[in-house]
């Protein structure tokens, strides 16, 4: 008899860079406003927001920000009665600006580091999705040296270079089981790096309007060398040899307009749109170093289309001391139907929020925000694996951020 | 700074019992499937039929494999819709390995080398299985056959139905009588299969001393599943039946192929010998890739002297006897006996407004060309294709659960039920060391 080839098929897996990964919580001030306010605050989060409102900041700053993102996703098969969530997890953005130069100047220089992209989903290995994912945790932080410059009093410009850190840590069920009854599971770990840049331009009229237009750009991590590892029955390790993978991830270029302007002695009110330029994921390509018949590169179709999103914002100063704020945004999916994956469930989503910020002194700031989003709910069949079902999807994250002014 | 804390705290306490409503909604909420019995009633449900029914697997009959059996899988859904209880005739935890069974041992080269269990067997005298003749409503009997389901002697033949009859009915009562009388509610049967097999697994050659090598005859098969079927029905009772798969559609079949064997013969005779010589009612001829072998053939007789001849299969004056080879004309015999068998099995059903699961239908697409069930490929290659056991021709616990999934949209599709579907993902395909 010739020799039997496991012709297991590797389904390849996949990644949560998604929109749906796109946690834009740089600053709880845009946070509380639904991510709304890029023209409208200017402090040293606008390194991220507006590049070209830094140089507007009459002080330095140094501001320390976390959310506690709750990525909640459930899943119910087709016909079945078994719905599915992901386990309770709270992943925690982080940021942190600081802004310095002289005062009153025609420049400022700041640096912001940051976690545009990000989130944890873990189904667990008890689900119908086990052999595309159980869990998936995945952070990039941009580092972002930025300089900014005023043309005239009204008129900013600035730009800022970004450098990237991922990292990627994912594992899923394979149909293989041993002896004991445990099922195989393949996990990926890695760390990868990219470059970009953002820029933007400010423009206000005294104590009215004011606009922002800033354009971040896609920035290509590539992943060098991350480990896979397989923990298969033993009679078949040599197929499933521990190795490394190469993997490049796109991350979308974004176009942001911002307006803001005031409609009471206290009130303001901003408006933000994107659209994210989120058709460069085509495909995941899953390069092994060491491939045998069974453990091949894979390669999954993504086709993803632009997104848009739109945020609108109310910021109320009740006092000298405390600024309350309110919004609500609607986002645009890029993933259509049948590449929807376990990942990040994907669809079409509207979001609130509530904040505060509270003047503690003239040195610190304390600023607090909540927002909710909730991705519609969404009924596909995957055109990688066929799994069909119907995904929901709530998110909640609360966060702080503590500001020094000097 | 103490009165500013208070009124941060106060401020952020506001923003607590906003979060507070929030997270009424923190856990997504998806409406459920509401199961429902439809036209059918699930509270008394019998199975009746062969090995499939019983959960054989592996070449034996054993507890993992009865307990995932696609009836056991489909009674659970059942539960969900007026369902009852859904007994099996389980072997003990002590003698969970039953009959016995193969498993894998080990891939040499990627061969697979497989082994019998043979600890905790359920055997109370050599070929003589521990009894179990309480209660049941899994009454599959592996082996059993359509047209032996009315011969009561088939009892001291075959030791699985031996093993679920009193001592009294053993020899004195027919398949047919022991399952009729249950006062069932719902049925499955999916009988039929071995009239087929047991002749297609001896080669196409029907041993005189053995009746399960003979291949039924359609008359015998429309009269005696017409009676079958007729009896269960009474009442206007409900039922699924199944279609009977293709023979060439299972690894058992498909496995050890012309090609492998020459190959095999070439390289041990260094090219002296290249074909496989195989006897057919036309007589001795070269194998082809139109001919099938099982998967038990004994591939050490290959060049052997038999009968006093040397070069068994090799040449043409020694050929192999026909009960080693499936020759295509054989092969068409029996292929067009599965359609005649099939075409009964429908318009019996049709008649007595029964749900068709298209068994058939369904392993002729895993085998060609395949499916992906939730990222999992299944197709009907040996050990790796994740719907067949080891023997090639039983279900694994995931192939058990697909054809549940099939018989419930089956069952869904006729009466208006709405059973829930069965997560294959959670059983195992074959078991690797």
């Amino acid at each position: 008899m010739k020799r039997l080839l496991l012709g297991l098929m590797l389904a390849s897996p996949a990644l949560l860079w998604a929109q749906g990964s796109q946690v834009n919580t740089q600053s709880q001030k845009a946070v509380g406003m639904s991510g709304a306010g890029s023209a409208l605050f200017i402090d040293e989060a606008s390194i991220f927001y507006s590049p070209g409102a830094l140089s507007k900041m009459d002080h330095n700053a140094i501001s320390v920000g976390a959310s506690g993102v709750m990525y909640r996703s459930a899943f119910r098969e087709l016909n079945s009665n078994d719905v599915h969530n992901t386990k309770f997890k709270i992943t925690p953005p982080f940021s942190a600006f600081a802004a310095f130069g002289p005062k009153n100047s025609w420049w400022k220089a700041g640096i912001g580091v940051y976690t545009p992209f990000g989130g944890s989903v873990n189904w667990g290995t008890e689900w119908p999705g086990r052999y595309e994912l159980n869990h998936l945790e995945l952070r990039a932080i941009f580092i972002q040296p930025t300089l900014s410059f005023k043309i005239t009093e009204n008129f900013g410009i600035g730009g800022g270079f970004v450098y990237n850190i991922g990292q990627v840590d994912l594992s899923r069920s394979l149909p293989l089981t041993g002896a004991d009854g445990q099922m195989a599971q393949a996990q990926l770990t890695g760390t990868g790096t990219g470059m970009g840049f953002n820029v933007g331009v400010h423009y206000h009229l005294e104590n009215e309007f004011a606009v922002s237009l800033s354009y971040r750009s896609k920035v290509v991590t590539k992943l060098r060398d991350g480990d896979a590892e397989f923990t298969v029955p033993p009679a078949l390790a040599s197929s499933f040899p521990n190795t490394t993978f190469d993997s490049e991830l796109p991350l979308p270029a974004s176009f942001n307009v911002g307006l803001a302007f005031p409609v009471g002695e206290k009130v303001d009110i901003a408006a933000d749109a994107t659209i994210i330029g989120y058709d460069i994921y085509k495909e995941l390509v899953f390069d092994y170093r060491d491939n045998t018949p069974v453990l091949e590169d894979t390669r999954q179709v993504k086709k993803y289309e632009n997104a848009f999103s739109g945020k609108v914002g109310v910021n109320y100063k009740t006092t000298d001391h405390l600024t309350l704020r309110a919004g609500a945004g609607y986002v645009y999916s890029p993933v259509r139907g049948p590449y929807v994956s376990p990942e990040t469930p994907d669809n079409n989503r509207v979001m609130g929020s509530v904040g505060f910020t509270y003047d503690i002194n003239d040195r610190w700031d304390l600023t607090g925000a909540y927002v909710f989003q909730h991705l519609l709910e969404r009924t596909v069949t995957s055109a990688g694996t066929g799994l069909s079902g119907t995904y929901k999807t709530n998110i909640h994250a609360p966060g702080i951020m503590l500001t020094y002014k000097w | 700074m103490v009165k500013t804390m208070k009124k941060v705290f106060n401020y952020t306490w506001i923003n607590i019992g906003l979060l507070a409503l929030a997270f009424s909604s923190c856990k997504p909420e998806i409406d459920s499937f509401e199961a429902r019995p439809g036209e059918a009633d699930f509270s008394k449900y019998i199975a009746i039929g062969n090995s499939l029914t019983a959960g054989f697997a592996d070449g034996g009959l054993y507890l993992e494999g009865q307990q995932v059996a696609f009836p056991n899988l489909i009674a659970e859904q059942m539960r969900q819709a007026g369902g009852g209880q859904f007994r099996s005739p389980f072997f003990s935890e002590e003698q969970r390995n039953g009959s016995g069974y193969l498993q894998l041992t080990a891939l040499v080269n990627g061969q697979p080398q497989t082994a019998n269990v043979t600890s905790s067997l359920g055997y109370r005298a050599p070929g003589r299985l521990t009894k179990f003749t309480d209660e049941v409503e899994n009454l599959g009997v592996p082996g059993m056959r359509l047209d032996l389901a009315f011969i009561p002697e088939f009892g001291s033949l075959n030791m699985y139905y031996e093993r679920l009859l009193p001592d009294a009915d053993v020899n004195t009562k027919a398949y047919f009588d022991f399952v009729s009388n249950r006062n069932h509610t719902f049925f499955s049967f999916w009988l039929g299969n071995n009239d087929v097999l047991g002749y297609a697994s001896n080669g196409g050659y029907t041993d005189p001393q053995n009746p399960t090598t003979a291949l039924t005859s359609v008359a015998t098969f429309s009269a005696l599943y017409n009676r079958f079927i007729n009896t269960l029905t009474e009442g206007d009772k409900k039922g699924v039946v199944a279609t009977i798969p293709t023979v060439t559609s299972v690894p058992f079949f498909t496995t050890v192929t012309t090609a492998r064997l020459e190959a095999g013969v070439s390289a041990s005779t260094n090219g002296q010998f290249t074909r496989i010589f195989i006897s057919t009612a036309a007589g001795p001829r070269a194998a082809t890739s139109e001919d099938l072998f099982t998967l038990t053939f004994p591939t050490d007789t290959l060049g052997k002297t038999r009968n006093g001849i040397p070069g068994y299969g090799l040449s043409p004056l020694n050929p192999l006897e026909d009960k080693l080879a499936l020759d295509r004309d054989e092969i068409v015999e029996i292929t067009e006996r599965v359609n005649a068998f099939n075409e009964i099995i429908k318009t019996t059903a049709a008649n007595k407004n029964l749900a068709v699961a298209d068994a058939q239908a369904f392993l002729n697409n895993v085998k060609n060309p395949g499916i992906i069930y939730n990222g999992v490929g299944i197709n009907a290659s040996f050990i790796t294709g994740n719907a067949f056991s080891l023997d090639g021709v039983h279900l694994t616990p995931m192939g058990n659960a697909l054809i549940a999934n099939l018989f419930i949209d089956a069952i869904n599709n006729k009466y208006g039920s709405r059973l829930p579907k069965v997560d294959a993902t959670k059983y195992r395909g074959v078991k690797f060391p």
